[in-house]
């Protein structure tokens, strides 16, 4: 009996905790961060930017407990201190993740996939010291709140759908984007729910082709930080890119639209610092940007050395020239080890037929 | 007496139903027969890589081993030893990923699969396209990520990890070739 009963137990125990012989649960570390020294000139060449900056520090730490199971977090310090509102500290990723054969769901803290950077921002893979303008303006990089998402893979083709916190609807008022919408994470709302579907190609070695869209009703929230679906502010962003990493060749491209209608009675205002009063009206912004450079680290014996070039417009509202600028962008870009880069960039700035020019070197790291 | 006669029944019982049951196993034969157009047999064994070889083949390579014991299958043909198929793990972002080196006995790689990609990331590795690109290497090649081997955009993590995982393979076979059964 006693025997018949340990076979039981044992069957049962079997099932329901097997783990496969070749799998081992365990945790993991890793971690990037990025040093930027930042030098900007006026149209008459006078100095007006000159900063050293650890821009960012993060640690990422992920834990699987069983083959399907598994715990991913990013936490990252930015300019590295925080005091009186300078500086930040964020839970950018800290999810579970289910994940089957080709399909799989993440809860927690996620990103929504929008743009190649977005889910893929660790510095060396990408030419410049900072992030693209198109993906801080354009494509809020990085952008993460709490929710959930479901992926899925079939034959070179990515699927995912995440459903996030809204949007705040008085940031986006006050800073004309979706960066400044961005709840991270912090007291959300869920009336409406930020809707993102995206999907991609990846059959194709070295080329990858996507594209997502997102929608929400971004709540605006009153001077009490009271928010309601009664008055928010629609937000469309549509965006697809193309990257091409082979045969020595490297290509991206990007382009982006949003929208941002108000939606109900009374259309906001608030007063300014001139104490001016800015009342909301519709707008749509845009921007896109291309990256062409090439390998030539095979010539001068070193793992990889690609000078570049970047163009670039980021239109921050596409009816008003005082919001719309042009990026002509060089750069040189170092890997020593694939982990590493060592990366500076020139670039002429044109907003409104005035140019500045930015002169930026940094280091990024990966591990 | 007969408490530990169950319990060695049960261990052994357990093992059993863990090893029977294993879908990474089950995988991996299938995929190892359907690599062989003529009537093969496989066996699969372990092998433990010991401190020293362990050393060399890292320093290398550039990538730690996942683990001290290596997975591997004698394939054979009319009972002679036509190629081996090694399995090993390397870690992804934060989950291992499972792989199968098939080489032939002069240690060139014939094909190489992905038995088990864990996590949201990076699973495009497991295209048999970009996979392909390994054929016909071996412990001589050059395993470089963007010059030899194209990568793949947003899985550069699994596409170095994994390369190096195949180098390492490759590396390996001649070291331990006459210690296979």
């Amino acid at each position: 009996m006693s025997t018949f009963f340990n076979i039981a137990l044992l069957s049962i125990f079997s099932l329901i905790f097997t783990q496969d012989e070749f799998f081992q649960p365990g945790s993991s570390i890793g971690g990037y961060g990025e040093l930027h020294w930042n030098k900007a000139n006026d149209a008459d060449g006078k100095s007006i930017k000159n900063e050293m900056d650890f821009h960012r520090f993060i640690i990422f730490y992920g834990y699987n407990w069983t083959e399907k199971w598994s715990f991913t977090s990013e936490v990252e310090l930015e300019h590295n201190f925080i005091a009186d509102g300078e500086g930040e500290l964020e839970l950018e990723q800290a999810f579970v993740n289910y994940h089957a054969d080709n399909w799989g769901f993440q809860g927690g803290v996620i990103l929504p996939t929008a743009g190649l950077l977005n889910e893929y921002h660790e510095p060396p893979l990408f030419l410049s010291v900072e992030r693209p303008n198109y993906s801080k303006y354009i494509i809020p990089t990085t952008w993460f709140g709490n929710g959930i998402a479901l992926y899925g893979n079939y034959s070179g083709f990515n699927f995912r759908l995440a459903l996030l916190e809204d949007l705040e609807g008085e940031g986006i008022f006050y800073d004309g984007n979706i960066r400044g919408g961005r709840g991270k994470g912090f007291k959300t709302t869920g009336y409406s729910l930020l809707k993102n579907i995206s999907a991609s190609y990846t059959g194709i070695n070295g080329l990858r082709l996507g594209g997502s869209f997102s929608l929400n009703n971004a709540p605006i929230a009153d001077e009490n930080k009271n928010a309601s679906s009664d008055s928010t502010i629609a937000v469309q962003l549509f965006e697809i890119n193309a990257k091409y990493s082979a045969n020595n060749i490297y290509a991206v491209f990007e382009y982006g639209k949003s929208e941002f209608k108000y939606e109900g009675s009374i259309a906001p205002f608030y007063l300014n610092d001139d104490a001016e009063i800015v009342t909301w009206s519709d707008f749509s912004s845009s921007g896109y940007y291309l990256d062409l450079g090439y390998n030539v680290g095979g010539f001068v014996n070193t793992n990889k050395l690609i000078p570049w070039v970047r163009i670039s417009n980021v239109s921050k509202n596409d009816d008003d020239v005082s919001k719309q600028t042009d990026y002509l962008r060089f750069g040189l870009t170092w890997w020593p080890i694939d982990d590493v880069a060592f990366k500076t960039d020139f670039a002429n700035v044109t907003t409104d037929g005035t140019t500045t020019t930015e002169f930026n070197v940094g280091i990024g790291y990966k591990f | 007496m007969v408490f530990n006669k169950i319990n060695l029944f049960n261990f052994t019982l357990f093992w059993g139903i863990l090893l029977g049951a294993s879908p990474i196993r089950d995988a991996t034969e299938k995929y190892i027969i359907s690599q062989f157009e003529d009537s093969i047999s496989i066996n699969m064994h372990t092998l433990i890589i010991d401190a020293e070889l362990k050393a060399l083949v890292q320093n290398r390579v550039k990538q730690r081993f996942y683990r001290d014991e290596l997975y591997y299958w004698n394939i054979s043909n009319n009972d002679t030893t036509i190629a081996y198929a090694l399995m090993d793990n390397v870690l992804g972002k934060s989950m291992p990923i499972t792989f199968l080196v098939l080489v032939d006995l002069d240690g060139k790689i014939l094909s190489t699969k992905v038995i088990k990609y864990r996590e949201a990331y990076g699973g495009e590795v497991g295209n048999k396209n970009w996979l392909a690109q390994f054929t016909d290497f071996s412990d001589k090649s050059d395993y470089k990520v963007g010059k030899n081997i194209d990568g793949i955009s947003g899985a550069t993590i699994s596409v170095n990890s994994l390369t190096k995982g195949v180098q390492k393979m490759a590396v390996l076979f001649p070291l331990i070739k006459d210690k296979l059964k």
